[in-house]
């Protein structure tokens, strides 16, 4: 009964096609949801670093760059690049000193920013890419998410960035603790951000 | 924070990799986190207990030398146990593309997967053509550190997306409680080198130059000099009557490093150019040697603006000798910048470097919100 063979061969392919399927369709899920985590994640950092250059800001007196820390807090969906470009140019401007806790705050959250900034670029990129699919196209994955878009702004490293010293050798505790999902920001914002 | 870590080469063969492993892995439990180091050993190895054989291993020639590890369906059960029991908020795995443990890792978590590039491949070409079949492998990753310029570059060019470059911290307690060589510095005075003095850009000749003019004038200088290279084609730029006071020991391991660096009384760094962190300098500072280095911009960044050690302009070897002229007659001098040097060198001790990897880990966490578990990837 070679045609029986047949049937067999077809009904095999097609199970293996629909696991492909489901993989596939899990796997844009999955790079979707973690795009917007990280998204979310460099917008709770970025406002972090914009609180602390207010706080620096306050204590140097400086206008300008407190004015800048406040429109990168205040700033909309569509000029938020520009608004935090603009305060990464105003904090380069100012020298910190190490030994102040507000100046180490702003140091250590523009660090975190450029982390989290990379980590979203990464998972954008990937996401994008699933998107193009031919297969993802086909069966209408990419419509179900929407486009995650890069965030554009520029590295943000402080000059001269002192590494964090530890006071060796008292056992220090766990600076980081496992961090609690990231606050969510307001419901109004709609990300994703439009790029530039 | 509990933390997962992966090495793709055995314990049993010293190497960088693993070096770098078992330190980070110890100044992570320094700072208080719960870590688990799954690699390659024979279940019966003798091994830190903060690390869970996967099995015996294979010899593999990579990179230029053979490599330990381990692969196959064993290896792959073993890597989903050690995942489902360890209940990770992170994941850690090194150099994840090799054919090893930290391949398999990837491939079985679901999560956030940190995962760290040492070397500049060699194959990367092959690694291109493969990039399509790795994609799925790639994008479990969520956040990638690289260990130098050079190894960001690859993964930048080769692999798309970006790294965080993060060096290798020191070991400074080794380098600081290690003895000196039997005889050194002695009591004319010893300069030290260490590098490849063949390549001009480590700047060796300059040092010779140096060394010579004031050999003539200071009878019991010795110059301590180690790296790669050919003993022949050292001597033969040295004047025959100072053979005797130049001492060759060829390419050393770490603790011998440590000693050699422990027996000058100035390390000097006559670098042309090229260096992207000077992680030479770095160790001498842990070893208490006061440095004579040239004035590169990552020079001067480690060595905290010349405090934390003498800097001379860079390709000037009559500045150089007269530079290591004072140093050697003003042991203040020296103290002074040995003491500065000690301080200055805890910023790349391991327990800051630790830091900045878990700033990455809690940046990996965040963009995943959630804990490594084991997943079907079939």
């Amino acid at each position: 009964m070679p045609g029986m063979w047949w049937v067999v061969g077809v009904v095999v392919l097609a199970a293996i096609f629909s696991a492909y399927l489901g993989w596939t369709a899990q796997r844009v899920e999955r790079l979707h949801t973690r795009a917007q985590s990280a998204e979310r994640a460099l917008d709770a950092h970025l406002l972090r670093r914009a609180a602390a250059a207010a706080v620096v800001a306050e204590q140097a007196e400086s206008v300008e760059l407190y004015a800048a820390a406040r429109l990168a807090l205040d700033a909309e969906p569509g000029e938020r690049e520009t608004a935090e470009n603009d305060l990464t140019r105003q904090l380069r401007t100012v020298t910190l000193d190490p030994a102040d806790p507000a100046a180490r705050t702003l140091i250590g959250t523009s660090r975190r920013v450029m982390l989290a900034r990379q980590v979203h670029t990464d998972l954008v990129r990937d996401a994008q890419s699933a998107r193009r699919r031919v297969l993802v196209r086909m069966l209408g994955l990419n419509r179900r998410y929407p486009r995650p878009e890069y965030f554009d702004i520029v590295e943000s490293a402080l000059p001269d960035l002192p590494p964090p010293t530890v006071p060796s050798p008292a056992p220090v505790p766990s600076p980081l603790p496992v961090p609690s999902p990231a606050p969510i920001p307001p419901a109004e914002e709609t990300r994703p951000v439009q790029a530039v | 924070m509990r933390i997962g870590i992966v090495s793709p080469y055995s314990f049993d063969v010293p190497g960088g990799v693993q070096n770098h492993i078992m330190d980070l892995a110890e100044a992570l439990i320094g700072l208080g986190h719960t870590v688990s180091v799954l690699a390659p050993a024979e279940d019966d190895a003798e091994l830190p207990a903060y690390v869970v054989p996967a099995g015996r291993a294979v010899p593999l020639p990579y990179n230029g030398s053979v490599a330990r590890i381990s692969f196959g369906p064993v290896s792959t059960a073993r890597v989903r146990r050690w995942l489902r029991r360890g209940e990770f908020d992170v994941l850690h795995v090194h150099e994840p593309f090799t054919p090893s443990l930290s391949f398999l890792a990837v491939l079985s978590a679901r999560g956030p997967v940190v995962a760290t590039f040492h070397t500049a491949m060699t194959r990367s070409r092959a690694l291109s053509a493969a990039q399509n079949f790795l994609q799925p492998a790639m994008e479990k990753i969520t956040a990638r550190i690289a260990v130098s310029e050079l190894a960001r570059k690859v993964q930048v060019e080769h692999l798309g997306g970006g790294a965080v470059e993060i060096p290798n911290g020191v070991a400074v307690a080794k380098f600081a409680s290690a003895a000196s060589l039997p005889g050194w510095p002695g009591e004319g005075g010893a300069l030290g080198f260490l590098g490849r003095f063949t390549e001009p850009r480590k700047g060796f000749p300059l040092l010779r130059t140096a060394y010579v003019a004031l050999a003539r004038k200071r009878p019991g200088l010795r110059l301590l000099v180690a790296g790669p290279g050919d003993r022949e084609e050292l001597y033969s730029d040295i004047p025959d009557d100072l053979h005797d006071r130049v001492e060759f020991l060829g390419l050393v391991s770490e603790s011998d490093k440590a000693r050699m660096l422990r027996s000058v009384d100035v390390y000097v760094a006559p670098n042309t150019g090229g260096e992207s962190f000077g992680m030479i300098l770095t160790e001498a500072m842990a070893a208490g040697a006061a440095i004579a280095a040239s004035d590169l911009d990552a020079f001067r960044r480690v060595l905290d603006g010349g405090r934390a050690g003498a800097l001379f302009p860079n390709g000037d070897a009559n500045a150089l000798a007269g530079l290591l002229g004072e140093l050697l007659d003003d042991p203040a001098r020296r103290a002074e910048l040995a003491s500065c040097a000690g301080l200055a060198v805890r910023a790349f001790d391991w327990p800051s470097v630790a830091n900045r990897v878990l700033e990455v880990y809690a940046t990996s966490i965040e963009a995943t919100d959630g804990r490594v578990f084991d997943d079907e990837w079939s």
